[in-house]
This record gives C-alpha cells, sequence and structure tokens, in this order.
C-alpha cells in the first residue's frame, strides 16, 4: 500500500478501511487521486464529508480521480461520505469501476447541493468484464443551469444514489433486490433494475439511515449476512 | 437536401409514425400524479429536459449517423439507469428500425435505442446530418408534450405554443458535442412509475 499526503489510510477493523484527508477539504487546484485494487472483501468509507473549497482565481479547477478495480469473486464496497461543493468551488470527480469475474461491488454516492458553487463536473462508470453497465456523466453549472428545475432536483438539495453491481447473477436476481430495496422508505426512493444490477435514487435530506438499510437488505441477498457496521456515527 | 429526402426526414420524424411512442410518458406521469408538474411548468421543464437528457439523445443520433451503432447501444443503455425508460427506447427503437427497413429497404439494427436507430436509418437514407438531429429533438419534444396533454389540462393551443417556443432550447441541444445528462427528478420518477396505481403509460 502506497500512501501520498493529503490521503491517510487507517485499517480499522478486518476488512474495514478509512480514508482520510488530512487537508480537512479539497482546494482549488488541488489533484488528489485514488487507486485501489480490491482481491478479496474490502469495505472502503470516509473519515468526513468531502468538502470542496472556493475557487482562487488563477487555479484550475479541483480534482479527483479514483479508480477501483475489483478481482475474481472479490467485494468492494465504497461508502464516502457526502460530497458537499462550498460557494465558489470548481471541482471535477472521476470514479471508475472494474469488476471481474464474479465480483461484486456496493457503492453509495451523496451529494449535497447546499452552496451556491460556480461548477462541478462528475463522471462516473462502472464496467463488468470491459463491458459498460453504468455510465453518468453531468455538468452542473447552477448560474447557468437552474438546479431547482424540474428535471433536476426540484426542491431539493441532496441527492442520494445507491448503487450493486455484481457479474454473474441472474436477472431474476436483481428483480428480487430490486422488491427488497423497494421496501425501504418507498416513498423516498425509486430503485429500479441496471444492466448487472440495481440502482437507488433519492432526493431530500436525511437518507443516511436509509442507506445504511438499503445496505444491510443488499449484503443479506448478496452474502446470507448483515453489513459489516462502518464503526462511525453518521 | 433534396426535396425527396426533405419529405421522408417529415414522414420518419412525425411523432405520429406507428411504433407505439404515444404509450409511453418516460416518467412524465409519476411527476404529473405527485402533483408537482403542471401546465404553468411544463415549457421550463422541457427547456430543461433539452439541456440534459435531449443534448444527450442527440450525440447519439450523431454518432450513430456516424455508425458502430452496436457498440454505442451498450453505452446509452449503461446511461439509462430507470429500467422502464430503457426498455422503452429500446422498444421504440426496435419498432422505428422495422418499420423503416420494411418501408424504405434500409438494413438497421433492430436491437438499438430510438436515438440510434433514427441516426442510423438518416445516414443510411442520405438525411442531412444536422437536419437529422433537429427532426429527431422536435419529435421527441412534441411527443413528450402529446403525453402531457393525456396528464394535464392542457388545450391544443397551449401544447402547440409550448412546441413553438422550444424552438431555439432544440437548436442548442442539436448542437451539444459533449454527454452531459443530469435529471435525477425525472429518473426517480421513471423508477417509481410500476409502483403508480392506475396507469395511462407503459413508462
Amino acid at each position: 500500500m502506497r500512501q501520498d499526503p493529503p490521503w491517510k489510510v487507517i485499517r480499522a477493523f478486518g476488512p474495514l478501511v478509512h480514508l482520510h484527508n488530512v487537508s480537512g477539504g479539497i482546494l482549488a487546484g488541488d489533484r488528489l487521486s485514488l487507486q485501489v485494487d480490491a482481491l478479496a472483501t474490502m469495505i472502503l468509507t470516509t473519515t468526513g464529508a468531502t468538502r470542496l473549497y472556493r475557487h482562487r482565481p488563477g487555479a484550475e479547477d479541483s480534482e479527483q480521480c479514483m479508480n477501483f478495480s475489483v478481482g475474481e469473486g472479490a467485494m468492494l464496497e465504497y461508502l464516502p461520505d457526502t460530497l458537499i461543493p462550498f460557494a465558489g468551488s470548481r471541482h471535477s470527480q472521476r470514479t471508475r469501476f472494474s469488476l471481474g469475474r464474479d465480483a461484486t461491488l456496493l457503492w453509495w454516492e451523496v451529494l449535497a447541493c447546499t452552496f451556491a458553487f460556480e461548477r462541478l463536473r462528475i463522471s462516473s462508470a462502472i464496467d463488468i468484464c470491459g463491458k459498460p453497465a453504468l455510465r453518468e456523466d453531468f455538468v452542473l453549472e447552477p448560474s447557468k443551469r437552474p438546479l431547482t428545475s424540474l428535471a433536476r432536483m426540484g426542491n431539493s438539495t441532496h441527492l442520494s444514489s445507491f448503487n450493486v453491481f455484481s457479474e454473474g447473477r441472474t436477472n431474476a436476481f436483481w428483480s428480487r433486490m430490486a422488491d427488497e430495496l423497494r421496501k425501504i422508505a418507498p416513498e423516498r426512493w425509486g430503485v429500479t433494475v441496471g444492466i448487472g444490477g440495481v440502482v437507488a435514487r433519492a432526493l431530500g435530506r436525511n437518507c443516511a439511515g436509509d442507506l445504511a438499510a438499503l445496505r444491510n437488505a443488499a449484503s443479506l441477498l448478496l452474502t446470507g449476512k448483515p453489513a459489516t457496521p462502518p464503526r462511525k456515527v453518521y | 437536401m433534396t426535396p425527396t429526402s426533405l419529405l421522408r426526414l417529415l414522414q420518419l420524424a412525425d411523432s405520429a409514425i406507428p411504433i407505439g411512442a404515444a404509450a409511453h410518458s418516460f416518467g412524465l406521469e409519476t411527476l404529473a400524479s405527485e402533483g408537482t408538474f403542471h401546465p404553468g411548468n411544463l415549457e421550463d421543464f422541457l427547456a430543461s429536459w433539452l439541456e440534459e437528457a435531449g443534448a444527450q439523445e442527440a450525440v447519439f443520433v450523431r454518432r450513430a449517423y456516424r455508425g458502430n451503432a452496436s457498440a454505442l447501444n451498450e453505452e446509452l443503455s449503461a446511461r439509462k439507469p430507470s429500467r422502464e425508460s430503457r426498455e422503452a427506447s429500446l422498444k421504440l427503437g426496435r419498432r422505428f428500425a422495422q418499420l423503416v427497413n420494411s418501408i424504405a429497404g434500409t438494413h438497421i439494427d433492430t436491437d438499438v435505442h430510438y436515438s440510434i436507430a433514427f441516426g442510423a436509418a438518416a445516414a443510411q437514407l442520405a438525411i442531412d446530418e444536422d437536419l437529422a438531429v433537429l427532426a429527431y429533438l422536435q419529435q421527441s419534444v412534441s411527443g413528450l408534450v402529446s403525453a402531457c396533454q393525456r396528464l394535464m389540462p392542457l388545450g391544443q393551443v397551449a401544447a402547440a405554443r409550448v412546441v413553438w417556443n422550444l424552438k431555439p432550447a432544440i437548436g442548442r441541444a442539436a448542437a451539444q458535442k459533449e454527454i452531459s445528462c443530469f435529471t435525477p427528478l425525472l429518473e426517480i420518477a421513471s423508477m417509481r412509475h410500476p409502483l403508480l396505481e392506475t396507469r395511462l403509460f407503459i413508462s
């Protein structure tokens, strides 16, 4: 394992790993990268929200690139805390997951659009055995394209997503998974069967408890065991 | 563009073309049923839709025009997380391709999304690329407005005005080259559509 500042990797219990950014946030012009190769079971979380600070004149947009490779038969859970772009921030986040044979991914993400940030560019991709399973690319510039539009977020400021993907499962398995996840806070969440997985999304604050419940339900179906607690308080 | 090409494009981009598009709302039915979507915000909604999902579809019409429909299809499927909307797009693509292959003698892959089938058809029929993208978006907007006429108190003149007013937004979406699509509220609405107690639409 190699770690360079500002990253600090903290091994917790068993497969649980806490990722800590010692600088306290991402500053204008920062370039952060993360490469994770999961060969067995791994639960990666953060020690706090990812805070994106105000853009500085002359600096480039801050950037965070994360590449996750999930090897044959391995299971990765990537459970970061909320992404918070502060007022005036400009940031680009690129996340890539590559799943091998019989590999499994649980990934949640929460985006809080509570401040008047300038620009947020998000690019996310999940590939299963080299084939695209999920692709998402968007650029948010609230001053040009209001997030309050009914086609975007409406009156909500928080977007939560929960994704479960696994190679080698049947469509019937994913339909059953979707049915189970739909039982959790159905008034807030949309749940659907994706390509080789299930995608759940919700708009609104206070979805942390829902995310934990979704993760637990997914874990029970995937492994027959409840999810390992992340050893922290949300 | 020859007169024959223009007439062919007008027929292919007629929202009344018999491929079953009238049976799909792509999540609008859920939004309307929740009471947040009404004639007063329809035009703003569609202008934003064009900036996001419309622009993404435009990119895929253009890429399909230039070839490699199969690879594009896998990518576009991965960009449609909601199963209902994804399957609706594939169903319309299949019916559109079958129809055009039948009447025009083209050889379009029948297992592709609607936007990809449309771009491939335009290329095979030597229809101008830019006009094909514009026409695809025009018929998409017309189709959504038509769905709204069945979901909310929206008269024919008001509906025609909305489509008329959105022409500049259609032009901007058609010119988009980079993929950027952020429509979480609509996606969630599409995901929740199967749970509606009574439904007029398949999606």
